[in-house]
């Protein structure tokens, strides 16, 4: 009886709430999701669980066998010395023969099979990354010092995503003729080795060296928003120094820590650039034996989807599962909503405490190194982009425009280019519709399923992009085969659903800021007058969030146009529709021999200059700072 | 302009109970206000109403139409929000117009129609304003505008004049009771500001924890309070707990004091041996220096004095209570001064206990 009467008002409220704008909205948003990013993770595994048309676990079982996957031994040679002699010609006639000492890091391990391998990368990438942002974070939250502005702004460069040029960078400053080595072999003669840092200990530093300030701005964040009063109340009562930080700051900033320690941990597993950039300064090596290179090339070298082999959706299996436990181990600590925006506007100032000498000298000794390096990459992209460095050895030789003019000039950078451009705007009027209709629903309406809607929009930022191409590819070459939809025939059209998806967290994320900032009595005095829901939705509440809509979107659009796992594996099945992206993994892969890098260095400065204006523009509109995360 | 009628309306959210069962029948035309500390229920009910909330239970009528399940925006309903909620976008004019051009009014209707009202509440010449560019009494002239001007059925009021300083407060008050009066408009009204009930209202509602603790005129309200709740909360009073003695024919209530004191007071809905309290305004007391005859003459001594300009407030203490008591103008007694009291027996009152 009371159940029936309690089902009864609940097909009612039901009935009021599904307005004809909220069926709208949910139908659009549900379609959206189940068809760009459900049924394509589903049809993965399909592809990884069923053989011959029934369940089996037998392609997991033959990756378990295979050496290549699961290495049994590891290699753990982590560094090997090479001694060659060489015969040189002196100017008097007589030949002498010289040492060549080389010190190989990672060339030949730790290699633990491509599995373990991209857990091992991924896992010390989050804790590097995690110690260096925490302790940059808390220097730059709770001292003052002399240039502290300017490391301020060297400590995001990082985030400015050049995918795969920053890889070559670093390979080309550590190889055997770089920067590093003519330092420390030929200026200050410390040794005579050649030191050369290859494979996954190279993947590490790249990687660290692009994703700590995501660690770094989120605990920022989180520090820059502890109530001060906490820590004073805590050193009222006698605590101080690391017990104050280990009893009292550090569960309080954990969320932060957490979520972006997540992020990088996820962003590491499937990045591609670093693989696909040291194999451009180095050749092949262990440092593309890793899951997700594993995919891309898989699916790369197979001209249809029945040469590709089962492995590579086992494996794309394995990095979802990796990447979910990664995501919903940390769910306790921070709701989902945290992740694509954080607004760093903090209210409190003080407990801002300035340095001394001791302590800025301190603080420089770890600052300085740390943007140095970091953001060495950026500038190596820039450098390439001016001059011939990419041939000219150690130091450039001379500035050019060629590279840059050849944004405009040459036909098949331009004609990439004007391939993100075109993916990258129709992306952003989806994302639009679908995200405001998301954050709409998630923050004003009352029905069943509001905070799965609200997963759904929030959670792309968690999948792998490798996994939704693969999926794609499946789904779409399967089922659309031979139609405007087959990604073998036409990738640009899915690309611009991948884009949609995948970027689509930072505009909900935003439009749900503005929601929740915006008091709901403006709506309600609307609804009040007598105007319909959809009637408010248009005329009061978009005005009002307007702002939030063309920042998240902002976003969205610049890291859509550096978009690189869907760009990279979707692109490459019909190279004339390739985004930027695409284009500069081919040239990068292919520089080793033909030394073309130069025009993906000009190429990563294009879209280095989009992400600086798009930023400024977001952060100009939204009138706040906002911590922003990319890749 | 209807009547407006809530039948056993409940509503809760989550395991909280915002309104309790809430029967209420509001005339056509009246000034009615919802009265009660904050968090009494007294704006869901507000909101109820409006349709931007839906009861559990219960049902809602307007003039015997059952309006519970219509939307917000078919019940039209005149809403004046607390925080006003002017839309920062539009000027004061579109502000104003919107309700009639989702009415679809022809475009010269609307202007005569916006200017009437802008007229009416004084705010002509700044229709092109913004809403940020506006005083704060200005604001709340326009959220009145706007919910006049499509000739609602019913006005509805929340806290609209608790975001105004004391004096433009004031002032406000007879505005809208004025602008009432000239409209015949049903008006419900939601106040914790006892004052401001006193001096709109044809009629109170007072609230606590979700339930209609009494209605009546302000007069009925102030002097004959039904329970200890409504006589605390409305104007000042000391209260005496005790038990009923005797109860006459007249309805005095003979009360004896915890501590033994025997007080005669106006009996309401107390029953003989019931556990009572008498409430004692300031007004219903008589300080003297020398003795004073007749009956409730009691012996205190002045604890504390305050002198506030136009009155001049004592705490004395009679027994173990502390009794609030006033005289007009400058102080004329002292602290720790032995006093006589008289309590006027036909003005103050015993009264039921709270139930909780």
């Amino acid at each position: 009886m009371k159940l029936a009467k309690n089902f009864n008002e609940g097909i009612r409220r039901l009935r009021r709430e599904l307005d004809r704008l909220t069926v709208t909205q949910l139908v659009i948003t549900i379609m959206v999701i189940t068809i760009f990013l459900i049924l394509p993770i589903f049809s993965i595994l399909y592809k990884a669980f069923i053989y011959h048309g029934s369940p089996s676990l037998i392609y997991f079982r033959e990756l378990l066998d295979n050496p290549l996957m699961f290495k049994y031994p590891p290699s753990l040679d982590i560094a090997v010395f090479v001694e060659r002699y060489k015969f040189k010609v002196l100017s008097n006639g007589t030949r002498v023969l010289i040492p060549l000492k080389t010190l190989y890091i990672g060339g030949r391990g730790p290699d633990f099979g491509y599995v373990f391998n991209s857990l091992f990368v991924s896992s010390v990438v989050t804790l590097t990354a995690s110690v260096l942002g925490l302790i940059a974070a808390f220097i730059m939250a709770r001292y003052d010092f002399p240039g502290k502005g300017i490391f301020r702004v060297l400590l995001i460069i990082p985030l400015l995503a050049t995918p795969f040029v920053n890889a070559y960078v670093i390979g080309k400053v550590l190889g055997p003729g770089g920067l590093l080595n003519f330092v420390l072999r030929d200026l200050l003669h410390l040794t005579d080795y050649t030191v050369v840092i290859v494979g996954l200990p190279a993947v590490i530093l790249v990687q660290t060296l692009s994703y700590f300030p995501i660690v770094y701005l989120n605990v920022l964040a989180s520090l820059i928003n502890v109530d001060p009063t906490m820590e004073e109340q805590a050193e009222n009562v006698g605590a101080h120094g690391l017990r104050l930080f280990r009893t009292i700051t550090l569960p309080l900033i954990k969320p932060g820590l957490a979520s972006g320690a997540t992020l990088v941990f996820i962003f590491s597993l499937e990045d591609l650039g670093a693989p696909i950039g040291l194999s451009g300064a180095f050749g092949d090596g262990l440092h593309n034996r890793l899951m997700s290179f594993y995919v891309y090339d898989e699916f790369k070298k197979a001209l249809t989807l029945e040469q590709v082999h089962a492995s590579a959706y086992v494996i794309s299996v394995i990095m979802l599962l990796i990447a979910s436990i990664a995501f919903l181990s940390i769910k306790k600590y921070v709701s989902l909503r945290q992740y694509a925006m954080l607004s760093k506007g903090g209210r409190w100032r003080f407990r801002i405490r300035k340095l001394g000498i001791k302590g800025t000298l301190l603080a420089y000794c770890f600052l300085a190194p740390l943007v140095m390096v970091a953001a060495l990459p950026q500038i190596g992209v820039l450098v390439l982009s001016l001059t011939d460095w990419a041939t000219s050895g150690v130091f450039p030789t001379k500035l050019t425009v060629e590279w840059l003019s050849s944004l405009v000039t040459k036909a098949d950078v331009t004609s990439a280019i004007k391939n993100s451009l075109t993916y990258s705007s129709l992306a952003i009027l989806i994302i639009i519709t679908v995200g405001t209709s998301a954050a709409y629903i998630a923050a004003r309406r009352d029905i069943p399923g509001r905070d799965l809607i609200d997963l759904l929009v929030t959670i792309p930022i968690a999948i792998p992009g490798i996994i939704v191409a693969v999926g794609y590819l499946v789904l779409f070459g399967t089922v659309f085969s031979n139609s405007l939809m087959d990604p073998f025939i036409n990738p640009g059209l899915l690309l611009i659903f991948s884009y949609s998806v995948r970027r689509l967290p930072f505009t909900t994320r935003t439009v749900f800021a503005g929601l929740q900032q915006t008091h709901v009595s403006l709506e309600e005095a609307a609804l009040n007058l007598g105007a319909s829901r959809a009637r408010t939705f248009f005329t009061i509440t978009i005005p009002l969030i307007a702002a939030n809509i063309i920042g998240g979107a902002l976003l969205s659009f610049v890291y859509a146009m550096s978009e690189v796992s869907t760009s990279l594996i979707l692109g490459s099945r019909n190279p004339a529709q390739g985004p930027i992206t695409f284009l500069m993994s081919q040239v990068i892969y292919a520089s080793a021999a033909v030394g073309t890098v130069s025009i993906a260095a000009a190429l990563g400065v294009l879209l280095m200059g989009l992400q600086v204006t798009a930023i400024t523009l977001s952060n100009y509109i939204l009138k706040q700072r906002v911590a922003f995360l990319g890749v | 302009m209807v009547g407006v009628k809530l039948v056993n309306v409940t509503k809760k959210f989550k395991d909280v109970v915002a309104v309790d069962h809430v029967t209420l029948e509001i005339k056509h035309g009246e000034f009615f206000t919802l009265l009660g500390p904050s968090g009494c229920g007294k704006t869901t009910t507000l909101r109820l109403i409006a349709g931007l909330e839906y009861p559990d239970e219960g049902r809602i009528y307007f003039d015997g139409q059952d309006v519970t399940d219509l939307p917000p925006y078919k019940r039209n309903t005149g809403m004046v929000f607390q925080n006003y909620a002017l839309w920062p976008h539009m000027t004061v004019f579109d502000n104003i117009a919107y309700g009639l051009k989702v009415r679809r009014l022809p475009k010269d209707e609307i202007r005569k129609k916006v200017y009437e009202v802008l007229d009416l509440i004084k705010l002509k010449g700044l229709e092109r304003r913004y809403p940020t560019q506006l005083s704060g009494g200005q604001q709340q002239r326009v959220a009145l505008a706007r919910a006049l001007v499509i000739e609602p059925q019913v006005l509805l009021l929340d806290e609209p004049l608790s975001n105004l300083d004391a004096k433009l407060r004031e002032e406000m008050r007879f505005e809208i009771k004025e602008l009432q009066r000239k409209l015949k408009i049903t008006t419900i009204y939601v106040t914790h500001d006892q004052a401001e009930a006193m001096v709109l209202a044809d009629r109170i509602a007072v609230m606590n924890r979700g339930r209609i603790i009494q209605v009546g005129s302000p007069d009925e309200i102030y002097s004959s309070p039904t329970n200890e709740f409504v006589a605390q909360f409305i104007g000042i009073t000391t209260l005496i707990e005790g038990k009923v003695r005797d109860l006459t024919d007249e309805g005095v209530a003979l009360v004896e004091s915890e501590d033994g004191l025997l007080i005669r007071a106006r009996a309401i809905n107390v029953t003989k041996g019931e556990r009572v309290k008498v409430s004692v305004r300031p007004e219903h007391v008589i300080m003297s220096r020398t003795p004073l005859s007749g009956e409730n003459v009691f012996k205190g001594e002045v604890e504390k004095v305050a002198y506030l300009g136009n009155i001049t407030e004592y705490r004395v203490k009679l027994g173990k209570w502390i009794l609030r008591v006033q005289n007009t103008g400058s102080r004329l007694f002292k602290e720790g001064e032995k006093v006589y009291l008289k309590l006027d027996p036909f003005n103050i009152v015993a009264v039921k206990l709270c139930e909780y």
